[in-house]
């Protein structure tokens, strides 16, 4: 009985790990995590230190955590001892999640490659060059001015995410195109133009891609052949170029697709058709995380209202909302029975997952030092310090110094009873 | 004799302070990472009532001539606040607590969003207290209540603005704009030159800028680079 027991322990711990090797934890994008996770906050386990800022999420197999940075290197580090294995230079800064599969580590990186790495040694496997990458730019965006001039989106910060799925690897690019490549040999099997930038990540189930675009369409594709099943067309703003756009990663679970928009609206499709089943509207706060789906539940977060949101699957009612402090666009992490996501104000946070409740909270040695007083004494931006010039390259300053603060972007990663995550304070974080 | 005395010797010790706080001060404030340069000015108010009028200039956060308010110098203590800018919706307006140090400076904390950092100033000469925008009058045909409508982001938004005569202040005005919610737009400016109606909330960035014709004001909402154009009509 005791040998039966530890054998179940092992496959379970074992399919834990198996499902957390791309980002949100498998190719259809739940965000579920299984197993246990602290419900109180114990110690700094380790941090590991890289050249620039973490905006990626780290992965893990074989307990190695693998990321990226925007110091160009991807990682694999020890997840017991955060003591570094291997690094791997890529040309360009790597603000994505790898994806593990058969040994091998794929992510993208502004250099406009994509890498496929050995995931023992980090040796180059191969690399493909796409189009080459890009922000999201728009002339008087967010209304900047002079409202003329085009502006690179700042708040673009991710690149897509891949996924792996039976033998193909599938992202979307800056050039605007989802690819679809042979994950053994790189080779190109199809790529789907869409019409502007493509950062959110492809989340794959039932043999369809599904993946939105900065051109407002959200995308299914068929896996196979590349060949367009539907799409469906959200908001646009044509005034400041704000209010459109897919950031946020879909989920696909039980035939039906979820994702966030930045016109303000948490989306869900059905999976067969793209026919909308429900929205749920955010008042002109953009929804960037890529949401979490659990029994039956939706859990989501905003930026500007800053509020964390769980919904019904079904019919998108809400259940629960919190008023967090500042600008969601980390993805929740749902576990058993906590929630973590990251806030833009250098804070990690641990919710009950029936209730919302905060259990736990991390803030980073960065946001504690407030430089520039980004964040008031409450932790909230300080808008009027930070952005009261919309002009020429201020917002880009401001964004940089909002950002600067030790911000978490990094959607958490939860694995054996440790939360891990990147900061744009440069470190990758493992809490217990 | 001796209460009176000290009542003149009090009344000495405020003028002088009243004194030593008029002129234009100089200095820095240090937030972490950061200096910012202050440029303060302070003077007595000219209406004969004891207050004060003053205004702030900080060049690193786009701070020119802001109106000071809530200003009160007692003793060694000079307090005053500034009017709209730097205020945080939760912790009010950004303060300034501060005390005569000697040698014409002054030395204390400076209040912002709940955070506070020391600053220090020095008397660099007389003051040049920046004068408010004024309001001008308004033709008697443009006296009253306006309503027009447009949309913002697939939004439809209610516009109400109400002007008025007031004398020697000039025009006010009330501006409404409904939306989701009711919108009271705190107005501090009232302009008409011509035919040319501008109403500005600084608070709030937002203005409104028209012509008055045909028994109509045509114009524009303006915030930021953002300009709609919207009509006025008379409400009934």
């Amino acid at each position: 009985m005791k040998t039966f027991t530890f054998l179940l322990l092992l496959f379970c711990l074992t399919s834990a790990a198996q499902a957390q090797s791309m980002f949100r934890g498998n190719a259809a994008h739940t965000g579920e995590y299984p197993g246990v996770a602290p419900r109180e906050f114990h110690r700094v386990k380790w941090k590991f230190p890289t050249g620039a800022r973490v905006m990626g999420s780290p992965v893990i197999q074989d307990k190695i955590i693998y990321f990226g940075s925007d110091d160009g290197n991807v990682y694999a580090v020890d997840a017991e001892s955060g003591r570094q294995i291997w690094k791997t230079a890529t040309r360009g800064p790597v603000p994505c999640t790898p994806a593990i599969d058969h040994g091998m580590v794929y992510v993208g990186s502004y250099d406009g490659k994509f890498y496929a790495l050995d995931a023992q040694s980090g040796a180059v496997k191969w690399k493909f060059a796409t189009e080459g990458e890009r922000r999201f730019e728009a002339k008087g965006l967010h209304g900047w001015q002079p409202k003329t001039q085009t502006f690179a989106d700042a708040f673009d910060v991710f690149l897509s995410s891949p996924a792996v799925m039976e033998g193909a690897v599938y992202f979307g690019s800056g050039d605007g195109n989802l690819y679809s490549l042979d994950a053994n040999s790189g080779d190109l099997r199809w790529k789907f133009k869409t019409g502007d930038v493509v950062h959110a990540s492809p989340a794959i189930a039932n043999g369809v891609a599904f993946v939105g675009s900065w051109d407002s369409y959200f995308y299914a594709v068929d896996a196979l052949s590349g060949k367009e099943k539907w799409r469906y067309h959200a908001g646009e703003d044509q005034l400041v170029h704000n209010q459109v756009g897919f950031q946020s990663s879909p989920a696909v679970v039980d035939g039906v697709v979820y994702t966030g928009c930045r016109d303000a609206q948490l989306y869900a499709f059905d999976a067969a058709t793209g026919k909308e089943k429900w929205k749920f509207d955010n008042a002109l706060s953009w929804v960037i995380t890529s949401p979490a789906v659990a029994e039956g539940k939706v859990y989501f977060g905003t930026s500007d209202s800053s509020l964390y949101h769980v919904v019904e699957a079904g019919n998108g009612k809400p259940i629960l909302k919190k008023e967090d402090k500042a600008y969601l666009f980390s993805s929740p992490a749902v576990t058993n029975d906590v929630v973590f996501i990251g806030v833009l104000n250098g804070t990690l946070e641990a919710r009950d997952r029936n209730s919302g409740e905060l259990l736990w909270e991390f803030q980073t040695e960065k946001s504690k030092q407030n430089a520039d007083w980004v964040l008031t004494a409450e932790r909230r931006f300080n808008v009027p310090l930070l952005f009261f010039d919309s002009w020429r390259e201020a917002p880009l300053v401001s964004a940089d110094r909002e950002f600067a603060i030790g911000a978490i972007f990094s959607s958490p990663l939860v694995a054996n009873g440790v939360v891990y995550f990147g900061s744009t304070d440069g470190f990758l974080y493992a809490l217990e | 004799m001796r209460v009176a005395f000290i009542l003149f010797l009090a009344s000495t010790l405020v003028s002088r302070a009243d004194d030593n706080a008029a002129g234009r001060w100089e200095g820095t404030v240090q937030i972490p990472s950061r200096e910012l340069v202050l440029i303060v000015d302070l003077a007595a108010g000219s209406d004969g009532s004891g207050g004060w009028q003053g205004s702030i200039t900080i060049p690193g956060l786009g701070i020119k001539g802001a109106p000071l308010t809530d200003i009160a110098v007692k003793s060694d203590d000079v307090v005053f606040s500034i009017k709209s800018a730097l205020a945080d919706q939760r912790a009010g307006p950004a303060k300034f607590n501060a005390h005569f140090v000697g040698n014409g400076k002054l030395a204390g904390n400076f209040e912002q969003a709940g955070n506070s950092a020391p600053f220090a100033l020095e008397k660099i000469g007389p003051s040049q207290v920046e004068p408010p925008p004024r309001n001008t009058a308004i033709a008697k045909e443009i006296e009253g209540e306006w309503k027009g409508g447009y949309e913002l982001f697939g939004y439809p938004r209610k516009v109400t603005i109400k002007l008025q005569n007031g004398g020697a202040e000039g025009a006010s005005a009330e501006f409404v704009i409904v939306g989701r919610k009711e919108n009271k737009l705190p107005v501090d400016h009232v302009v008409q030159e011509g035919e040319f109606i501008t109403i500005d909330s600084h608070e709030t960035g937002l203005s409104f800028e028209g012509r008055a014709r045909n028994g109509e004001i045509q114009g524009t909402i303006l915030q930021g680079p953002i300009e709609v154009p919207v009509t006025l009509r008379r409400s009934n």
